[in-house]
């Protein structure tokens, strides 16, 4: 069942914009879409993305734990194949329950990579979010056909995967405002040694999300819409989404399955710009509740 | 009463308030605390139990705790002055209270013959007064420690009385004890570090022989708690973090603030305080700190036994905007609801609207009508470019700041402050290189540039129905001066409620219809919330606010008077 976002990621003009970004020229055409741009993108070798990819390929590979990664990856999976009935649930009926659910094995999986250093890793051998990285990164991705085919396997329609890809390629600039904690220098505002890597909070920030919807819904539930609640079911589907395709890379880390050594670089980098931009996404369009976005109450 | 050769008033006086690069900070204090007596022998010796602070509220002759009750009501049932009788009010008199500095605190009065008054204001500074003319009968100093890191001002809002002691909180994050009989100090207690960032400024609460105290220094990067302290033997019973472990990524909870900086509200039923949470830390710059940042900008409910946490409710989740909930919360029972709970937890934020909770559980009942305008809400995330600025409303003071909202049993509506002034709030983005500032936020104010939709006014005071969330009325407040209305409200059983403006008018307006039905004017701005009192000694009824510039942003020039008014029977 395809879960399209209201506030669409998927415009046309977005979707031209991704074509421009991976140099594909779809003037007057309305299908962009994943499917259709990988086959129209030139491949772009960059060696940076090789190196960094086997760089982590050798420092993470025998920490992982493959068995784990597959059972908790396909267990993702199988939240992301559930968000309908979550969906058709409509509001939580208590504060912890139908989100808190969807988010525990996306949790498990947080656990074991915190406890193998995989996010300080990552933050040590990945470079920032900078317009180029994110383009290199975007056309990796298109190209990668065993991702593409793993999101179709979980439910992921080509619309919503060309909106997790727009994720990726448009958003450079909000991208680049996450920083590195190894490279956030000791003479901001605030005291860096407690910030945790850039992939961790990523990652942490998005179930941090999905857990509080449960608790955010029910106790707002005088302002929520069924708009609110298809906004916070997609974008519960995308940061899950961006979290498969971190699991995904992790695993293939762990086996040397699939990916090449660019691949992985992409990947892992892809998981986690889906997950910066659906949890900024949810944010303003489930959280902040304005008046003009609010139930009309039934008390005046 | 000559205050000149009073040492506590002096040293009090010769304290400065610097201002430094992220705040403000104290110079030239004295080295021990100073208690100066004058005609402490007045006092009668009765000690306030836990009946009489239980009965506050009801009582006209008390006002015994910072909220006039312990569910922050801030009502008075004297009930000489009415919405017929109140053109009458006049003037008794005005006190100098000779220290010159924040004066946003609420006055407390204990019954008797005479009544005492326990006033604080800034820098820690208390009176015991004879309110009947407005002698002094002993002043204390607190000698605040050189070097505390204050955001906004060198505030103080109030006393608290259990037993034989008065107890104050203290600039350096501590509370300090107080024979009120004297004016002696009995024992301090610090409740975190000030080195690191922390203070406090409200007035603490007491129950059950308990301090009920809180945590500020959430621009400084601390970690909010909630503290309950034995009135008798001054140690910390229990010490609660705002912030839970599993609700954080990693370290970032270890400076998420989420501070506590106002009187915590008392629910003697369920036995559990609500407090308003303050924003989350660093302020400006979410991306290091993902997620909802639970509870910060919301309410909690601790139990009062174990500090427990019972429920959180965020009203600006994952802030950027310091909208900060502060104001005390509001507890209501017997709300006449159709479907649905009867007992709030009003909360009136910085986000310019207010909340109705069900105390249970935290649920929202419903959501006010806006106080003050929403202009570019919630913008900025994610963070717009280096250049961009966009002015919002409400800007960072709110909505509502910590001014106290007060509850009119006569009517049954919540009146509150919001300022609804425009300011910009940007971030600096640029790459990193050594030795120049690499990002951070800043705030404007006011804005560079007016959006047309602003009013111009700069403060709004309302009625609330807490029943269905109407905004039953409103006052548009301008001030020539620009400055933020910095006090809060007093509502009386009769169907008053009382509002000083940073105009320099205290207001009495009728609580049904919100018209002004009595003013006085003072040339300095009122910052302090209203309070009354009946004494029966006098067979009078008063009313009694501090009056001065006080604040953050915007306070309007200093002032030194309480000022009481009387009306007869």
């Amino acid at each position: 069942m395809s879960q399209t976002p209201t506030t669409s990621n998927t415009k046309l003009a977005e979707r031209g914009d991704l074509a421009t970004v991976l140099g594909v020229d779809t003037a007057g055409e309305e299908d962009v879409t994943w499917t259709n741009l990988a086959g129209r993108v030139e491949p772009r070798p960059d060696p940076t993305f090789a190196s960094r990819g086997a760089t982590i390929r050798d420092d993470l590979g025998d920490r992982l734990d493959p068995d784990l990664l597959e059972r908790e990856r396909e267990r993702i999976a199988d939240e992301i194949g559930r968000l309908p009935d979550v969906r058709a649930a409509g509001v939580p009926d208590e504060p912890e329950g139908l989100y808190t659910e969807v988010a525990e094995p996306g949790w498990r999986l947080y656990d074991h990579l915190l406890e193998v250093g995989f996010f300080e890793r990552l933050d040590e051998t990945l470079p920032r979010f900078t317009a180029e990285h994110v383009e290199t990164t975007a056309r990796e991705l298109v190209l990668t056909e065993p991702l593409s085919s793993a999101l179709d396997d979980v439910g992921f329609d080509e619309g919503e995967k060309t909106a997790l890809l727009s994720a990726v390629a448009n958003d450079s600039e909000r991208l680049s405002r996450w920083v590195p904690s190894n490279q956030i220098p000791d003479d901001v505002e605030f005291d860096t040694s407690t910030i945790p890597p850039l992939h961790q909070r990523a990652m942490g920030g998005a179930l941090l999300w999905i857990r509080g919807l449960d608790r955010h819904l029910w106790q707002n539930e005088v302002l929520v819409t069924e708009e609110i609640l298809d906004d916070a079911a997609w974008y519960v589907k995308a940061m899950l989404g961006g979290l498969f395709v971190s699991a995904t890379a992790a695993h293939d880390l762990a086996t040397a399955e699939r990916f090449t050594d660019e691949q992985l670089t992409a990947a892992l980098t892809a998981g986690t710009a889906v997950q910066i931009v659906s949890q900024e996404e949810l944010l303003h369009a489930v959280f902040y509740i304005t008046d003009e976005m609010r139930a009309p109450s039934e008390l005046r | 009463m000559a205050l000149r050769n009073d040492r506590a008033v002096q040293a009090a006086r010769d304290i400065e308030l610097v201002e430094i690069e992220d705040g403000y900070t104290l110079v030239g204090g004295p080295e021990e605390s100073i208690t100066q007596q004058h005609d402490s022998d007045r006092i009668p010796e009765v000690d306030v139990d836990q009946e009489m602070l239980s009965n506050s509220g009801e009582d006209p002759e008390s006002w015994l705790m910072y909220g006039g009750n312990y569910e922050q009501h801030r009502v008075t049932t004297a009930d000489l002055i009415t919405p017929d009788t109140v053109s009458d009010l006049e003037l008794e008199y005005e006190l100098s209270v000779g220290t010159g500095s924040s004066m946003e605190g609420t006055p407390i009065v204990v019954p008797g013959d005479p009544p005492v008054m326990y006033q604080t204001n800034g820098p820690n500074h208390m009176k015991a007064i004879d309110p009947r003319e407005g002698e002094v009968l002993w002043s204390y100093t607190y000698a605040v420690p050189m070097g505390v890191e204050l955001c906004c001002d060198d505030n103080n809002r109030g006393a608290a009385v259990w037993g034989d002691k008065v107890y104050m909180t203290t600039l350096d994050s501590g509370v300090v004890a107080l024979n009120r009989y004297t004016g002696e100090e009995e024992w301090y207690t610090s409740t975190a570090d000030h080195e690191v960032g922390y203070s406090a400024t409200w007035a603490p609460v007491i129950h059950d022989g308990t301090i009920y105290t809180g945590s500020a220094g959430g621009e400084y990067g601390v970690l909010g708690f909630e503290a309950a302290i034995d009135a008798e033997s001054g140690e910390i019973q229990w010490q609660t973090d705002t912030l839970p472990e599993d609700e954080w990524v990693g370290a970032s909870r270890e400076h998420g603030c989420g501070t506590t900086w106002m009187t915590p509200t008392i629910d003697e039923e369920r036995g559990v305080l609500y407090t308003a949470v303050a924003n989350p830390g660093p302020d400006f710059d979410g991306t290091v700190r993902p997620g909802p940042n639970f509870p910060t900008c919301g309410t909690i409910a601790l139990d009062l036994e174990s500090g427990e946490f019972q429920w959180g409710f965020q009203s600006s989740p994952h802030d950027v905007w310091d909208y900060d909930a502060v104001a005390p919360r509001v507890l209501l029972r017997d709300v006449d609801v159709d479907d649905g709970p009867s007992e709030m937890v009003v909360g009136s934020d910085k986000t310019g609207w207010v909340y109705m909770m069900d105390a249970e559980s935290g649920q929202l009942h419903e959501r006010s009508q806006e106080i003050c305008q929403h202009i570019n809400m919630w913008e900025m995330i994610p963070h717009i470019s280096a250049d961009e600025r966009i002015p919002f409303v409400p800007g960072a003071p709110g909505g509502n700041d910590w001014q106290p909202p007060s509850y009119n049993p006569e009517t049954g509506y919540v009146y509150v402050v919001h300022q609804n002034f425009p300011q910009d709030l940007y971030w600096r983005y640029e790459e990193y290189s050594e030795g120049n500032p690499y990002w951070g936020g800043g705030l404007d104010d006011p804005a560079s540039e007016m959006p047309d939709e602003w009013n111009e006014s700069i403060t709004a005071f309302a009625a609330v129905d807490p029943a269905t969330g109407e905004r039953v009325w409103r006052d548009w407040i301008e001030s020539e001066d620009e400055f933020y209305m910095w006090g809060g409200s007093m509502s009386t059983a009769t169907g008053l409620v009382f509002n000083g403006t940073q105009n320099g008018n205290l207001v009495a307006y009728d609580g049904e219809s919100g018209d002004r039905l009595w003013e006085h004017e003072f040339d300095v701005p009122i910052s302090a919330s209203p309070m009354s009192w009946y004494d029966p000694g006098e067979e009078k009824q008063y009313v009694a606010v501090q009056v001065g510039g006080s604040g953050w942003l915007r306070q309007g020039t200093r002032g030194d008077t309480l000022a009481v008014f009387s009306m007869g029977a």
